[in-house]
């Protein structure tokens, strides 16, 4: 019944095939990578990804927007890593069921190659989804709470009674639930053994001794820890983490902003002059653009976990089927966290004051950002300009420019449901409202936005199909 | 198929085809279409306890790889001594006091081999002395000890100058360099020891080294870097160049940025790995272990490389002028990706793989030592070792619990052998946290009434000079319009080494021509020889059947 004509069409192109040469058609199977219809021993059809809903991916992304904001140590960097090994596990744990489309081991880096499906042992898809998911999130939550590892369990075990659709019993056998989770496992833990090597599983809390203290560059212009708290600077190191498709994190970095200079008269006071009036004079839309962009660790998914958010709830209304959601989180969310990593490089890079201290040194010395406190890193570009354009990019290529989209990310905590007219527009808004703020420069914004293009631009060379 | 089929009793043959179509339903479904008929099933029988075998490798963390045995004949009476490493345990030499043809016998004794820390084991004769040596992989430093003769043995490191540091040596192959008398070792290590809480991108580099043998020593260690974390290595000369290069099997879990590798070694030169300009095909697995064997008949050498689950088999793609490799587990169906027997569904653990011919049919066989890491739920416990067997087209078919050795231990190591002299590959099994476990081949009879299943013969080589064992030759042995080939060679597996008899199935055929393509030189003239004999085959003077004493 939900057979698409592709499907049928595979079926048909795999008959054919078989009366051709079905020695030849093995043969083939087994050499090249791309994904081909599986079929059992005895020829049947084993339906793609693409005959299923993307219930899986939606429950799990929506659980994982949860974790990111419950669970210690999941920082904007870190959280949009979490995302992007687990949008590639769940590409790439259904990619041997997505006909025409390929894996990514060799263009990503330090990638070359994953298990691959037999190709005469039939798997249900959604079950390997939800397999690999299971345990790709078990393992970057493992400092969850013992509530949240409760809800994995949970969300794992109930899934086939919630889309009953998807998990016929009537149409998979014991056998193939049994080889579906397996494979599923293995593909997440073959992921794993790489995402322990990026140099950024040491973030977690008790692995961190294993960085050096980083001591701050001082001088004129240079950042210095900002009030309330005067935090250390975040995760100094995070950019020299291994991206996911840059090749380096210098491969995209902003213009350079303007010269340093306190002069009244000078570029840089004029951009921290307009923070100073902005700031104080926002209006009222503008301050809740600042709130609603936030995005704080702790209390929402981060801005990665925004985004994803609202891709995963765009697909779920677009009733989009299983491949084409793994493939839509694949590139988003390692494209957000080769943003994180490329945006971090350039801010331990540039090391620029923030407006904060700026402005109490030279213009107020009793102003404080009006809305909440200076994140603690460094101020060159803004890391939510990057992401966001860089989301929005992706997301343009992956539902259409000018799509008109809501965001429910905040309805929960009453700020939603927003409407946008596209992307682009969501993207510039919490670019600028980092300004609306206090917490960043104009140039901040701009220059971020450059960069964040860049990386969208990068991952979308990637090639999902051969 | 050659005629070890006609001499198969009537009910075995029926028996096989019966039970060979159920084992491929339940277990892994190969990618191909089943030959015409199925292989002859040889019979084994466990004689752990009989013969006397009292090994355990244990041992936590460090422990959790390795597990090797050494096939070895140390008093010339042509039956093959067992060195078996216990981890944390005592590694034990056994003396090989099996009857021929009859029940495997070992005794324990010491031979001044015994030391702790042991992982994995490979013999040869390194001083050209014709007594042979054995070097041990060690949790720290490898230690190797130069025969004396008479199954005794002493630590020579400070004689050879062998100094490897305290790292964890997991692999090791050797190679005897084009105008060497003295061989060049190549060791392969694990992760960085110092850095146990967070092992991830810290393997270590490998050494290289490399001969002295004017002063009788070797040279100062060559790294073999950037090190991924190396579990099997082999010297192999895999395009027929005349000269062997190194391939390493590497362990994903640990390396970062690391693949399987393939060492180019020329005399006088740092090793380099071949690059993705040279042909060389990035790979990322589990790797832990390496076979290799012509098997199509191609005359090059094709590469099985166990993992956990993916395990590879990898074929040379064109006229060997590039190390281009293309997978073909799947099609000739061995995969072996999980337990095919048991009901345990979770994906395979592999480790030692060894090609033989254990029914002496005249087609390679794969033995595969399968077992869980320690307690991983994601992979199978209950994961039983495979016998494959071969059959003419190319294909394999598993007959692991037919034969008798599904073994679900935690297997490690192995090796197949013919300990006791009758022409069939019996097995031994190193496991972890579990008795070692030994195998006595009946071929199709029972243990009280061994029956051949094929003809076959055994050859040794010897020659003059340094390399007294010819390693790195190739032995090409006919029957009718058959031929088949073989390397001569030290290393692979998983840290388990042979060096002996080089065993041969002839099926049918009760003669065959032999030649041999000796190091460094071109083929010999073919020779005949009997089947179901031994022979000495001396570059010098020739082949002769060789007797026990």
């Amino acid at each position: 019944m939900r057979q698409p004509k592709r499907l049928h069409r595979l079926r048909h192109a795999i008959r054919f095939a078989a009366h051709a040469g079905a020695a030849l058609l093995v043969a083939a199977l087994a050499v090249l990578t791309p994904a081909r219809a599986q079929t059992d021993s005895a020829g049947e059809l084993a339906p793609p990804a693409g005959a299923y809903s993307a219930g899986v991916a939606y429950e799990w992304f929506y659980l994982v927007s949860q974790l990111l904001q419950q669970t210690p140590g999941n920082s904007p960097p870190v959280a949009a890593r979490t995302l992007g090994y687990l949008g590639l596990t769940l590409y790439e744990a259904v990619a041997p069921g997505m006909p025409g489309y390929q894996s990514l081991a060799g263009q990503l880096n330090e990638l070359s190659s994953l298990p691959w499906a037999q190709p005469n042992e039939p798997l249900h898809w959604p079950t390997v989804a939800n397999a690999s998911m299971a345990t790709m999130t078990r393992m970057m939550f493992s400092n969850a709470s013992a509530e949240n590892k409760g809800r994995i369990d949970l969300l794992e075990r109930s899934l086939p009674l919630k889309y009953p659709d998807d998990f016929d019993p009537a149409k998979v056998t014991a056998d193939i639930t049994n080889r579906s989770e397996t494979f599923g496992k293995l593909m997440a833990m073959a992921i794993m053994t790489w995402a322990r090597t990026d140099g950024g599983h040491e973030a977690w809390g008790p692995l961190r001794r294993n960085r050096a203290n980083y001591v701050p560059p001082s001088g004129p212009g240079s950042w210095s820890a900002t009030p309330s708290k005067y935090l250390p600077p975040l995760l100094s190191w995070w950019g020299e983490v291994r991206p996911f498709v840059l090749k380096s994190a210098a491969e995209c970095a902003p213009p350079p902003h303007p010269p340093y200079a306190e002069e009244t008269d000078s570029a840089f006071y004029r951009a921290a002059k307009e923070v100073f009036d902005i700031s104080n004079a926002a209006t009222q839309e503008q301050r809740q653009f600042a709130l609603y962009w936030a995005d704080d660790p702790g209390k929402t998914p981060t801005p990665a976990g925004h985004w994803s958010y609202i891709a995963n709830d765009l697909l779920r209304a677009q009733k989009a089927d299983l491949g084409r959601a793994a493939a839509t989180h694949a590139l988003l969310n390692m494209a957000m966290s080769d943003a994180f990593v490329a945006v971090w490089a350039a801010k331990y890079r540039y090391n620029l004051i923030r407006p904060v201290t700026y402005i109490q040194l030279f213009i107020d010395s009793n102003w404080v950002t009006p809305l909440f406190t200076t994140p603690n890193f460094p101020e060159y570009p803004s890391g939510h300009s990057v992401q966001s354009s860089t989301a929005a990019g992706i997301l343009e290529q992956q539902f259409g420019k000018d799509l008109k989209f809501v965001d429910n990310t905040h309805n929960d905590r009453g700020w939603g449901p927003r409407t946008f007219p596209s992307f682009s527009a969501a993207a510039n808004e919490a670019s600028i409202s980092r300004m609306y703020a206090g917490i960043h420069f104009r140039f901040g914004s701009e220059g971020g936005q450059a960069l964040g293009r860049c990386v969208a631009e990068r991952v979308l060379e990637l090639r999902l199909r051969p | 198929m050659p005629g070890s089929r006609s001499k198969a009793p009537a009910l075995l043959r029926l028996s096989a085809r019966v039970l060979l179509p159920v084992v491929l339903v339940y277990g892994a479904s190969p990618g191909w279409t089943a030959g015409s008929a199925s292989p002859a099933v040889a019979r084994f029988v466990e004689e752990t306890e009989t013969a006397g075998l009292q090994s355990r490798f244990e041992g936590e963390d460090e422990f959790m790889v390795g597990g090797g045995v050494a096939v070895f004949d140390c008093d010339d009476d042509g039956l093959p001594e067992i060195y078996v490493t216990g981890g944390v345990n005592k590694a034990k030499f056994y003396r090989n006091r099996s009857t021929r043809g009859g029940p495997l016998k070992l005794q324990e004794q010491r031979s001044g081999l015994e030391l702790t820390n042991a992982i994995g084991a490979y013999p040869l004769d390194i001083d050209g002395d014709g007594n042979m040596d054995l070097v041990v992989l060690r949790v720290g430093e490898v230690e190797v000890f130069r025969g004396l003769g008479q199954c005794k043995f002493e630590r020579a490191n400070e004689l050879w100058n062998i100094h490897t540091g305290n790292n964890w040596h997991t692999a090791f192959s050797a190679t005897w360099e084009r105008g060497q008398s003295w061989p060049t070792l190549a060791f392969g290590t694990y992760y960085d020891r110092s850095r146990p809480d967070f092992p991830w991108g810290t393997c270590t580099p490998g050494i290289l080294l490399r001969p002295e043998p004017t002063r009788g020593r070797f040279a100062a260690p060559e790294p073999l870097s950037p090190g991924y974390c190396a579990l099997s290595m082999l010297f192999s000369d895999w395009n027929r160049s005349g000269e062997a290069s190194l391939r390493v099997s590497n362990d994903r879990e640990y390396y970062k940025g690391g693949q399987e590798q393939l060492w180019k070694i020329q005399p006088g030169k740092p090793a380099t790995a071949y690059t993705a300009d040279e042909g060389w095909k990035r790979l990322q697995i589990w790797g832990m272990g390496i076979a290799s064997h012509d098997i199509d008949g191609d005359g090059f050498p094709e590469v099985f490389l166990t993992s956990m689950a993916d395990n590879k088999f990898q074929k040379l793609s064109g006229d060997g002028s590039r190390p281009v490799y293309v997978d073909e587990a799947y099609k000739r169906g061995i995969t072996a990706h999980r337990p095919y027997i048991g009901g345990d569904i979770h994906p395979s653990t592999a480790w030692h793989a060894q090609f033989a011919d254990v029914n002496n049919d005249g087609w390679s066989d794969l033995f595969i030592v399968k077992g869980n890491v320690s307690t991983m739920p994601d992979f199978a416990i209950q994961d039983p070792n495979n016998l494959l067997l071969g059959q003419p087209e190319g294909n394999f078919v598993e007959a692991g619990s037919q034969s008798g050795v599904a073994s679900f231990r935690r297997g490690r190591g192995g090796m197949l052998a013919d300990l006791n002299g009758d022409g069939l590959l019996d097995m031994v099994v190193v496991n972890r946290w579990e008795k070692a476990q030994l195998w006595r081949n009946l071929g199709s009879g029972k243990a009280a009434a061994p029956a051949p299943l094929g003809h076959w013969l055994q050859l040794r080589l010897r020659q003059t000079g340094g390399n007294r064992d010819a390693v790195g030759a190739w032995v090409e042995v006919q029957t009718g319009e058959r031929v088949q080939r073989e390397e001569l060679t030290v290393g692979g597996g998983h840290a388990s080494g042979h060096l002996g008899w080089m065993h041969f199935g002839l099926g049918e055929a009760a003669q065959a021509r032999v030649r041999v393509q000796w190091p460094g030189s071109g083929w010999s003239d073919w020779v005949a020889a009997d089947a179901d004999g031994f022979y000495m085959l001396d570059r010098q003077s020739g082949l002769r059947s060789w007797s026990a004493p």
